[in-house]
């Protein structure tokens, strides 16, 4: 043979390749253009084989071996997909996540039936922003300042510090948010993205509806809403008292809505005075959210009908019937509004997939760790970030927090949430395994929050102790190790010496480095 | 403050040990010695006088076993819990240390700070199960209430019979008596028969000389005395009392008048002694006269790594050389070329010992032929297997032919340097070797230009600190390196990249104890012995429910039968046979019915277990499969180096499973048996890639236990949380049980029937094994 003694031929998933002897079989792969996920290995960096996500497969071989740090070797046959490299990768994931001590998102977002993002509107009103706030809220309620004052707040019960001294005021902060908006010149609008040039009819401007109707103007969708009151609201206005939830809040909040494109047609009947059939003829898409009250009008629009209201497939909020979907009281959900006005959001994004002929699939559902109970230290762990003061009443004559009363109430906030949420690769690996975080039930890490000079945050018990921050810290002439061994190996400062006797040694760089939220840095969100 | 004042020992030390990150674990075995842990002023007085980092330190400090962070009662007692210890009730043993000692919860050290109680992964005393070592000295065959007694007789003798090292001259004339001084032989009180033989022989005047001897094997019947004769009758004592001693030296060596006069004389003494004996009776074996144990012990044994077993002084070079010692490796230095020395090796059929049958010419070659400017030969003694000690007996006993084997390989492959790790738990096996490699020297087999072949090689001992991960050759290097013990993926294997990058040969001990015969007695006559893919000879070391424990070394292809119902004389108490257990925590379970499976690498692959180092713990009915999968695993758990997730995490979550079971929880086995299946396949080094096998051999043998625990049931009754004690009608009142009962749980009633609480019981057992009326009923 004339080939060259320094290179070695494999095949990856069939496909032939030659790379420089001393390759890993990642970075062979790689020239294929086929990607084996991994977490624990950095580029540049020494491979850790640790996390041993990046398992393959290789003809001949009774183990599976670590992409990252097995050599390519000369004949082998790889394969990076096969049903036994699947379940062990996710093995390896569950088993990362069985012993995960985290939440990805706060209790309190995974609470919301909106899954708003609750501890960003927190730090935001914490630090004296409520412009940023009310941005926030919006991404997933539409009626802020409604829910404000009606919500049964589910957020509240589950708070981390509810089982201490009283929950953080959730929903007051969120009120304090809307109302400061309201209370504005301008009240804050979305930027909505252009014009499609499609259009829905929603039936019923009712919490379900009028969500829809705002999340599909900003999606670009032309929508137009149809009750046969007058007034939008639905069970808005008859529901709750007017002391509760005053004409003038209800009022300004719908126009706020309507503000951005969609057009309340009221006093309209549909079975009645436009025919079911004859909306789906001229809307590229209809979405029922007519509310529990009049099951007989919605018996006449010819849909699929369940026990308790329109039958959809759960997800999606799809009706048998293509291009009609449904949600809120009229699918027979729980009669929460903040539920309605959930499904509205939700369906919003089955019905722009449908409009755009994507496979409908509604939201993304994404992984989430969850902490669950907390001992004594890991609590007061998470208080010591966090104000002593107990609950804030507020003063307000008409009950809401006044600004440095809602400040006050935000700096309670634990912080619960995960700083890397949105980067952490375990959480990507988690989503993309389909991996369950309690597929193997056992004793977790400890909850430990370490806060570190240069707003370094470092979480132990998020670590699946790759190194990577190691030898980043060893480049930088840091002194970091790991110590002890097995299960209870961990990264370490040198004889555990308290931070501020040794040298700083978490860096920004340790924190870039690091695949999940162990080490992170707080930032301010403004 | 005391450590203040001690930093002139730190410099001391450095100066002894030099600053190089190699020598990390001596220093910390100096500073440990010294202090009786590790006070980080100390180790940051360390790092600053080398060139060791902090976290290289801290990271190695907190690795190893061996190492402790915080101050230490005055004396240190191992518990041992290896697979014979457990078998036997080691656990109840270290339980009852703690409760006598009234040692805290979390803490492992009594309020007065006079002793700190720990676990022992194995003190390879295995026959003397359970074993305690308190400071140097060892308590075997212990059970719960013999805790207070131990403690006395060792605060009573602070200054122990320390086990005496000096050479002695070789039997001149009329005979000499021989006793075997290593680790076990000691446990059983040999140092103290050593003693008094000597001041026998002293007061007596005879002339006879008495030499401490490698182990003749037969722990079961230690401490054995022979007595050669001049003109060569050779009578054999076991299980001999220092106060025998006399007896022994008067009745062969006073002038032949007097012996005959006082002949009945010796025959009512025995009588006497058996008499006065609790117990088994001190057997006596003459090796002129055959005897039946010690006929079915021999026979079917070759000794090769265990030549000359009993009657070699084992730090004597010139007794080694008038043996046959060095023989072989002269002839590789004078006669042979390096190649036809490997080749010979592989006509041999010999494969690595130490567990994975790797072939080990193949090591060799690659060695050999590797192009470098430096390459290493490296002795694994790193023998961490619960229930194994053939590596100690090897190096305790034969430490010359350890050498030789290391010195031989040293020529083929062409290497200059050579290490001998040695686990930390060894304390006799690091000082004979080191002894021997002074000796060796001195002889000139070690050293510059050896024998002028123009060859020069030295070795030098590494003492482990307590990690079995690092009995994994990578690991292993590392840990020779000064780096924490961590495996790492191969290739590249160690012949290709070893010790600091270089090529590197790794054997285990009795694969180079095996080479000298090799190379003496030719490749012919060692794969003579042994199976078509197994050749030569295995030692094995035989503990748990049999009756004569010990060390064997039996050609390959033995059948398992033949070893425990031959050699080993069955099983003790005549319970029922139920399984062995080889191969230790990589291994697996063969059960009884499969006894006739011959051992060999291939033969025991297919019964789900693995040839291993050579533990070989025999089970009787009376032992749970769960709970030794259970135990086991917990082995390999806390011995994970914690790089890979599959070894870290999920050995953890399979011993929480296993747990459940032994606590009756209705665990789903297949899903235990399916993370067992992933550990196997994706952990990345040998220790995670074998740690389920435990738990998978014995699910495939024994799978209705498991179903039985899924149901609350441990048929073995065995597992404590599924099972009671009760006092049945039977109970005449003696209150032996109550006033046994280390938790009080029962209250004395004389000439009453009593009765347990079963809240305050903690199910070790006392009561049923001291109720001279069968009262005590297990459920």
């Amino acid at each position: 043979m004339s080939r060259d003694v320094s290179t070695v031929r494999l095949t990856i998933d069939r496909k032939a390749v030659e790379v420089p002897a001393g390759t890993m079989i990642l970075q062979a792969a790689r020239r294929l253009g086929i990607f084996i996920p991994t977490m624990c290995c950095g580029e540049g960096f020494e491979p850790s084989t640790s996390c041993m996500v990046c398992v393959v497969e290789a003809a001949g071989f009774k183990h599976l071996l670590p992409a990252c740090g097995a050599l390519a070797q000369d004949g082998m046959e790889i394969f990076t997909d096969t049903a036994v490299v699947i379940k062990a990768r996710r093995a390896a994931i569950e088993l990362l996540l069985s012993e995960h001590a985290g939440d990805c998102l706060g209790p309190c977002q995974t609470g919301c039936p909106a899954g708003m993002d609750i501890p960003l509107m927190i730090e935001q009103i914490a630090e004296g922003r409520p412009d940023l706030a009310i941005a926030t809220v919006k991404r997933d309620i539409a009626l802020p300042a409604v829910l404000g004052r009606i919500c049964p707040a589910p957020c509240e019960k589950v708070c981390r510090r509810a089982g201490c001294d009283g929950a953080v005021s959730i929903c007051l902060l969120k009120r304090f948010a809307a109302d400061a908006d309201l209370n504005l010149e301008n009240p804050y609008l979305p930027v909505c993205r252009g014009s499609a040039g499609k259009k829905v009819a929603i039936v019923g401007a009712g919490p379900a509806g009028l969500s829809a109707a705002y999340y599909l103007a900003r999606d670009g969708v032309r929508c137009a809403v149809f009750d046969k009151s007058q007034r939008p609201g639905g069970a808005l206005r008859t529901g709750p008292g007017r002391e509760i939830l005053p004409d003038e809040v209800l009022d300004s909040e719908i126009e706020q809505i309507f503000r951005i494109g969609p057009r309340f047609r009221g006093g309209v009947e549909i079975g009645r005075d436009i025919l079911f059939d004859r909306l789906c003829e001229e809307f590229d898409a209809v979405f029922v959210a007519s509310g529990g009250t009049d099951v007989n009008d919605i018996s006449s629009f010819g849909l699929e009908m369940g026990q308790r209201g329109v039958c959809v497939e759960p997800r999606t909020y799809h009706t048998e019937r293509a291009g009609v979907f449904a949600g809120g009281r009229s699918i027979g959900r729980a009669n929460l509004s903040v539920r309605a006005a959930a499904d509205g959001k939700e369906a919003a994004v089955s019905i722009v997939q449908y409009l755009s002929g994507l496979p409908i699939t509604g939201p993304v559902e994404r992984f989430n760790s969850r902490l669950g109970q907390v001992s004594e230290d890991e609590m007061r762990c998470f208080l010591a970030g966090a104000s002593s003061a107990g609950r804030i009443k507020p003063v307000n004559q008409s009950g809401g927090y006044l600004y440095e009363q809602a400040q006050k109430e935000a700096q309670r906030c634990l912080h619960c949430e995960c700083l890397k949420a949105e980067s952490c690769l375990l959480r990507q690996q988690a989503q993309t395994n389909q991996a369950r975080q309690r597929s193997y039930k056992g004793q977790r890490k400890a909850f430990i929050r370490q806060n570190h000079p240069a707003g370094v945050v470092f979480e132990p018990g998020k670590c699946i102790l790759c190194g990577l921050c190691i030898q980043q810290a060893q480049r930088q002439g840091e002194g970091l190790c790991f110590a002890h061994r097995g299960y209870e190996a961990k990264v370490s400062v040198p004889f555990e010496k308290e931070l501020r006797e040794g040298r700083i040694s978490f860096t920004a760089e340790c924190v870039d480095v690091c695949p999940t939220g162990a080490l992170a840095i707080k930032k301010k969100k403004t | 403050m005391k450590i203040q004042t001690d930093t002139d020992f730190i410099e001391q030390l450095i100066e002894r040990t030099g600053g190089r990150p190699q020598r990390i674990l001596e220093i910390l075995h100096g500073i440990q010695g010294h202090f009786g842990y590790l006070p980080k002023e100390a180790l940051e007085k360390v790092c600053l006088l080398t060139e060791i980092s902090a976290s290289q330190l801290w990271g190695v400090a907190t690795f190893y076993d061996e190492f402790r962070l915080k101050p230490a009662g005055r004396h240190l007692i191992k518990v041992c819990v290896g697979t014979a210890c457990h078998v036997k009730g080691g656990q109840r043993v270290f339980e009852a240390f703690c409760r006598y000692l009234d040692i805290p919860d979390g803490g492992d050290t009594d309020p007065r700070g006079m002793f700190t109680v720990q676990k022992a992964a194995c003190l390879g005393c295995c026959m003397l199960a359970p074993a305690v070592q308190i400071d140097k000295i060892i308590y075997g065959q212990l059970t719960a209430q013999k805790v207070p007694e131990v403690l006395r007789d060792f605060l009573d003798q602070q200054k122990p019979a320390e086990a005496t090292e000096e050479k002695l001259m070789v039997a001149c004339g009329t005979g000499e008596l021989r006793v075997c001084l290593d680790s076990s032989c000691q446990a059983a009180g040999s140092a103290k028969v050593y003693a008094a033989l000597k001041e026998a022989v002293h007061r007596a005047g005879a002339s006879a000389a008495v030499k401490s001897v490698g182990c003749p094997g037969m722990s079961y019947a230690a401490p054995i005395v022979d007595v050669a004769l001049g003109d060569g009758r050779l009578y054999r004592y076991g299980r001999v009392r220092p106060e025998e001693a006399g007896e022994i030296v008067l009745r062969h060596f006073r002038p032949v008048g007097m012996l005959g006069r006082l002949r009945n004389g010796w025959g009512m003494f025995l009588e006497r002694l058996l008499e006065d004996r609790i117990g088994k009776p001190p057997v006596r074996f003459a090796a002129g006269v055959h005897d039946s144990a010690i006929d079915d012990y021999l026979a079917g044994q070759k000794h090769i790594a265990t030549e000359h077993w009993g009657d070699m002084d084992p730090l004597n070079i010139e007794e080694y050389i008038a043996h046959g010692g060095f023989e072989g490796f002269l002839k590789c230095v004078k006669e042979k070329t390096p190649m036809q020395v490997i080749g010979e090796i592989e006509r041999s059929g010999l494969r690595g010992r130490g567990g994975g049958g790797y072939p080990s010419h193949l090591k060799w070659a690659a060695v050999a032929k590797a192009d470098a400017q430096q390459k290493y030969v490296v002795c694994n003694g790193d023998e961490g297997d619960p229930g194994a000690f053939m590596d100690r007996m090897l190096m305790e006993s034969y430490p010359f032919r350890v050498l030789e084997g290391m010195i031989t390989a040293a020529r083929c492959v062409g290497a200059s340097r050579g290490y001998l790790y040695i686990r930390a738990e060894y304390p006799l096996a690091v000082e004979r070797m080191a002894k021997a490699i002074e000796i060796c020297r001195r002889h000139g087999y070690l050293g510059e230009n050896i024998f002028g072949s123009g060859f020069s090689f030295d070795l030098e001992i590494c003492r482990g600190a307590g990690a079995f991960v690092c009995g994994e050759e990578t690991a292993l290097l590392a840990s020779i390196e000064g780096r924490r013990g961590m495996p790492r993926l191969r290739p590249p294997y160690p012949a290709q990249q070893g010790l600091w990058g270089f090529p590197t040969l790794v054997n285990n001990v009795e694969t180079f104890a095996v080479v000298p015969w090799i190379i003496r007695s030719g490749a012919k006559a060692f794969s003579s012995l042994g199976t078509a893919g197994s050749k030569g000879t295995k030692v094995f070391a035989l503990a748990g429910k049999i009756v004569n424990g010990g060390l064997v070394e039996v050609p390959m292809g033995a059948t398992i039968r033949q070893i425990v119902e031959g050699l080993g004389g069955g099983i003790a108490g005549g319970k029922k046979f139920k399984a062995v257990q080889i191969g230790g925590p990589s291994g697996g379970c063969v059960p009884a019915h499969l006894a006739d499976t011959p051992i060999d690498y291939e033969s025991l692959h297919q019964a789900g277990a693995i040839m291993g180092s050579g533990g070989l713990v025999v089970l009787d009915e009376d032992d749970c499969m769960v709970d030794i999968a259970r135990y086991f695993l917990e082995f390999t758990q806390t011995q994970s180096c914690g790089r890979c997730t599959f070894c870290r995490v999920g050995t953890k979550r399979l011993l929480e499973m296993l747990e459940g079971l032994c606590r009756g929880e209705n665990v789903d086995i297949e899903r235990m048996e399916s993370l067992a299946e992933q550990i196997r396949a994706g952990s990345l080094c040998g220790l995670g890639r074998t740690a389920a096998n435990p738990v998978l051999s014995t699910l495939r043998h024994f799978r209705d236990e498991y179903t039985a625990h899924q149901q609350g049931k441990c048929p073995a009754k065995r597992c404590r949380s599924l099972i009671h004690f009760s006092i049945t009608d039977k109970c005449i009142g003696c209150t032996i049980c109550a006033q046994r009962c280390p938790a009080g749980a029962i209250e004395p009633r004389p000439y009453q029937r009593h009765e347990i609480n079963q809240i305050k019981c903690v199910r070790c057992g006392t009561c049923r094994s001291v109720c001279p009326a069968e009262a005590v009923e297990v459920e």
